[in-house]
């Protein structure tokens, strides 16, 4: 690698050499930066573009550049190699102090990972004032970005701001800036709900079959009558469907019951989430979680909606239907005294009674 | 031991109501001192309570009476020892549901048989016959004065229990006595019924001879809601498994001790063995004999037929004879057969709720059919299942525990609509019908849904069944294509939905937050087991701030426990992992307690609602007013035991249904393993 002796081998006509350098360190740098973004420059690469004239003024240049934080020194393979940085960010990073230019070099090796505070501090032996007040610094120059994890959500990660947090920390395209996007998965499980309910439902109008049952069922009552004895009596109490006057949803004939990937794949093609690459483990981690909802219910790989007959009312248990159920000073109540049933106000108020005063 | 014989404190305090308000003080005394002091022998009882012997002794006989006490005076004579039978005494509270369902399944006469015999506890045949048919006033045998009524004095009258109906068919019976063959009760679907019928009704509940009651009485055996008196029933549990394990040593290890696993897993074997034989024989029907039928005897030739279906050795009296039942045989209500009749219930009154109204209907007709063989909800001395699940499976399916779907169209009721609830397009299809599925959806021509072929109500029924073996608790299970399709209950299963579903309940039940989050957090738990607070967050997709809440919530109420584990040696709340979990178990055992703790609390509350009226009562119930309250009470009067009586049905109608909790969370599985 380059250094100072070799520089300072460079004798005469100083002045018009480093000129002839700049320029080259130029067109070096905009040789390299056509390739496409984050692309690793290798020695022969660099050499191939042919602007040094030899290897030790390659060697030159490439530090030069480095020095001028345009181009990141790294390794692929034990090989070196460099990567471009803009110049804009070159700017950014020159005018750095050396402290905050070590910390951006740890978070820089962190890349989407990130890296934690504490980490940081372990790794630089630096106070923890002087940490944060560095990457506070670094945050100010849109250099880096912090995202709390999710993996450990009390962890501030840090790391390059251009850089998209990496799942592990900032979780999969049901969450952003760490946590749930409640919105998002509003949305989208009302979708899927909706996409269920048009593959697998039919919706029956209140006389969808419009026979007069009047005189059929008086029939057969009559008949049931007759035939009854004490040994036969019906197997069943005669019982009477409600009529019903709404349309009613009721699952069709022969359904399709989607699949985690059969949705997944409609709800791509709405073109409802962008900028967000949904897997289809993500996708079932949506419908298990409706499932847990009580709004699906899970048959194999498939999903139907949970159909509830909207014609009773969902009874609690006999338990807290009653006053004690839902009591708040249930652990306190006993057999007698200040709060006891005798003296109890919820059993006064739901019998419509009076109770003991003490 | 049973799930149910365990003993709490707070349901020995609601077994103490049940018995005083059933059997009066006396009883409850007795009942009080063995319930505080466990297993007791006569002497000791006698130091214990502040009653004279002469009163324990008569207390003692109605607890026997009613087997609502153990006793080993037949394994130890001269010095036996009393404790509390906690499933029967604790069954008290079921007594009117018994009536209904014996009612609802046999119809009225064989539900007034239940009634006497429930009042009278254990009873030999002559006895009951003799309060039927008294051998001294035969003219009155008939009335409702009369022998028939003849029961109306016995203990149990005015009680809040045993007098039928807990007020679940919307009428209560209040606090009239009993009328032992005319208890008026309002059926759920009787809108079209007139008077003129229901004076038919009455007269058709009167059983009319010895013989008609001897065959009411052996179907309901055969059926095994009526079971024999067998002295090994008076052991308790204690008692039973020392005569069992001696038994059992005796057998299979050549009268030795057990050493060495081998020898004690063989005799654990040989006592559960030896238990279901001794318990299996108190469900064989001794076969009656018979005698020519005489002119007298009205119709009995369909109940014979329907008897040489179910009986022993398909055994059943000729056309032209009638059952003649042992005098000697004694015989009590069983309350296992109870326990299953309340299994079917609570199972289609969910189904109702969950999935449908047809459907409903459909499994009731399934779990019916099943009911009739099936004496228990499940064998708590099964043996343990075998360690490999292969074998398991294999085991075949008892043929008696299937249901086809042919069978069910041909017992459903009639008059239920079997279309309902069905997509149209499919109901075409499923008829063959010629109509087709306009543009609306509407079926043209109409289909009568009332006259179709079996075929075609079977795939109906078929269709309805498929729907609630879809459902997530898994109410039926497929299970071969034997008359059409043939369906299995896998009730163990079942079970387990059904505590879930009720802790669920009651979660919801809480505040908004439990009602949104907690339910969800449960089933999350439930899924996966122990969860850390980031686990927990990725499977209900919800900020961990929120989380934490619910958990804190649900901590507070019991359902859920939580568990830090350190993760570096210095123990702080920051380095550790928070774990939440739910104990099925524990949560279950939880909510039982609660439930007898609110059961005891309404009917407490009662008692002290009764004694505010109670001077009112008296009066109601004096010879002259009953019967004439409009003539003797005021206005003022008539409206206060009015509002007394729909207290009383509310607060009944409420235990009877935090009963079902109980029946859910206790009867239907034994313990479960923690996870
Ligand atoms: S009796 Fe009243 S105070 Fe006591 S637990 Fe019940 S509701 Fe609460």
């Amino acid at each position: 690698m380059a250094t100072d002796s070799q520089r300072a081998a460079a004798p005469a006509g100083e002045a018009l050499d480093s000129v002839l350098q700049q320029n080259k360190i130029d067109v070096l740098y905009d040789q390299c930066a056509k390739a496409p973004q984050g692309t690793l420059f290798f020695q022969r690469d660099l050499s191939n573009m042919a602007v040094a004239e030899n290897l030790n003024e390659l060697i030159v240049l490439v530090q030069e550049l480095v020095d001028m934080q345009l181009m990141k020194p790294m390794t692929f393979d034990g090989e070196p190699c460099w990567k471009l940085r803009t110049r804009q960010d070159a700017e950014k990073l020159r005018k750095l102090t050396s402290e905050e230019r070590l910390l951006y070099h740890h978070i820089d090796q962190a890349q989407a990972e990130g890296i934690w505070t504490k980490a940081l501090r372990l790794r630089t032996n630096m106070t923890p004032q002087a940490v944060n007040k560095c990457l506070k610094s670094l945050e100010n120059k849109d250099l880096v970005q912090s995202v709390m994890s999710v993996k450990f959500p009390a962890r501030k990660m840090y790391l390059l701001k251009h850089l998209r947090p990496s799942e592990d920390i900032a979780g999969g395209p049901w969450q952003s800036e760490g946590d749930f996007d409640m919105a998002l998965i509003d949305t989208v499980s009302r979708i899927v709900e909706q996409l269920i309910q048009k593959e697998t439902c039919v919706t029956v109008q209140p006389g969808y079959n419009n026979y007069d049952r009047s005189e059929a069922i008086a029939q057969k009552k009559a008949q049931r009558r007759a035939a009854q004895d004490i040994e036969d009596a019906p197997a069943v109490k005669p019982y009477h469907p409600p009529r019903h006057n709404k349309p009613r949803l009721v699952l069709s004939h022969d359904p399709k019951l989607p699949t985690a990937a059969s949705l997944l794949e409609q709800i791509i093609s709405l073109g409802i989430i962008r900028d967000k690459v949904i897997r289809e483990s993500d996708m079932e981690q949506l419908l298990d979680m409706m499932v847990l909802e009580g709004r699906l219910e899970k048959i194999g790989a498939t999903y139907r909606l949970a159909l509830r007959p909207s014609d009773v009312e969902e009874g609690m248990n006999g338990f807290v239907d009653a006053p004690c159920g839902t009591c708040p000073v249930f652990d306190l109540c006993g057999d007698s005294g200040e709060i006891s049933a005798r003296t109890c106000v919820y059993f006064a108020e739901w019998l419509g009674t009076e109770s003991e005063v003490v | 031991m049973s799930y149910a014989q365990r003993e709490t404190p707070i349901l020995a305090e609601l077994c103490e109501l049940l018995v005083e308000d059933i059997y009066g003080e006396l009883a409850a005394r007795v009942f009080s001192v063995l319930a505080r002091h466990g297993r007791q022998t006569l002497s000791a009882l006698n130091k214990a309570s502040y009653l004279n012997s002469r009163q324990i002794k008569h207390g003692l006989v109605v607890l026997i009476q009613q087997h609502l006490i153990f006793h080993s005076a037949s394994i130890e004579p001269h010095a036996a020892s009393y404790e509390i039978d906690w499933q029967q005494a604790y069954g008290l509270v079921r007594y009117g549901r018994t009536l209904k369902s014996v009612e609802e399944r046999f119809g009225d006469k064989a539900a007034n048989v239940m009634s006497n015999l429930i009042t009278l506890g254990h009873t030999r045949i002559q006895d009951l016959r003799e309060a039927y048919f008294p051998p001294h006033t035969e003219e009155s045998a008939s009335g409702e004065e009369g022998a028939n009524g003849a029961l109306g004095d016995a203990k149990a009258n005015g009680s809040l229990f045993v007098n039928g109906d807990t007020g679940m068919n919307g009428h209560a019976n209040g606090t009239a006595p009993p009328k032992l063959n005319g208890v008026k009760r309002a059926r759920p679907s009787d809108e079209e019924e007139v008077d003129g019928e229901y004076e038919d009704r009455v007269e058709d509940k009167t059983i009319k001879s010895v013989a008609e009651l001897d065959s009411i009485i052996y179907h309901l055996m055969l059926q095994g809601w009526i079971v024999k008196v067998e002295w090994t029933q008076y052991l308790g549990p204690g008692d039973l498994h020392d005569i069992t394990r001696q038994e059992a040593i005796e057998s299979v290890n050549e009268g030795k001790l057990p050493h060495g696993t081998k020898e004690k897993e063989a005799v654990a074997y040989g006592i559960l063995r030896r238990k279901r034989e001794i318990r299996d024989e108190w469900l064989n029907v001794p076969q009656p004999t018979t005698r020519k039928r005489t002119s007298a005897d009205s119709d009995l030739s369909r109940s014979n037929k329907r008897q040489r279906l179910a009986g022993p050795n398909n055994w059943a009296p000729r056309d032209d004879e009638v059952i003649v039942l042992d005098e000697n045989l004694t015989i009590r209500a069983n309350p296992e057969k109870m326990t299953v009749a309340l299994r079917t219930d609570i199972l289609v009154r969910l189904v109702r709720q969950l999935v449908g109204h047809v459907p409903a209907t459909v499994y009731e007709t399934m779990l019916r059919q099943i009911e009739a063989n099936t004496p228990r909800c499940y064998d708590e001395w099964a043996d343990p299942p075998p360690a490999d699940t292969a074998a398991m499976a294999n085991e075949s399916v008892d043929a008696r525990f299937l249901v086809t779907s042919r069978e069910v169209a041909k017992n459903i009721d009639p008059s239920i609509d079997l279309l309902e609830g069905l997509d149209p397009h499919g109901i075409v299809l499923m008829t063959y019908s010629t109509s087709h599925v306009d543009k609306k959806g509407n079926i043209v021509p109409p289909i009568d849904p009332f006259n179709l072929s079996v075929d075609a109500r079977a795939r109906l029924i078929d269709k309805h069944i498929t729907a609630i073996a879809n459902h997530p608790f898994r109410f039926a299970t497929w299970h071969s294509r034997a008359g059409f399709s043939q369906w299995r209950i896998d009730f163990p299963e079942i079970a387990l939905s059904l505590i879930q579903h009720e802790i669920e309940t009651t979660i919801a039940a809480g505040n908004e937050r439990d009602k949104k989050y907690g339910v969800k957090l449960i089933r999350a738990l439930k899924k996966k087991g122990k969860l850390d607070e980031r686990q927990m967050g990725n499977v209900m997709m919800m900020p961990a701030a929120e989380i934490r809440s619910v958990v804190n919530g649900l901590t507070v109420r019991g359902f859920v426990q939580t568990q830090e584990i350190p993760k570096v040696e210095r123990r702080e709340a920051k380095h550790s992992f928070h774990l939440i979990w739910y104990d099925r178990q524990r949560a279950r055992e939880k909510l039982l307690q609660d439930t007898y703790k609110g059961m005891v609390r309404a009917l407490q509350r009662l008692k002290y609602e009764k004694e505010t009226v109670a001077g009112l009562l008296a009066k109601a119930e004096r010879t002259d007013v009953a019967g004439n309250e409009e003539r003797w009470l005021s206005k003022g009067e008539l409206e206060a035991l009015k509002k007394w009586r729909g207290v009383q049905e509310k607060v009944l109608l409420q235990v009877s249904r935090m009963d079902e909790v109980v029946a859910v969370l206790r009867d239907f599985c034994g313990p479960l393993v923690s996870v």
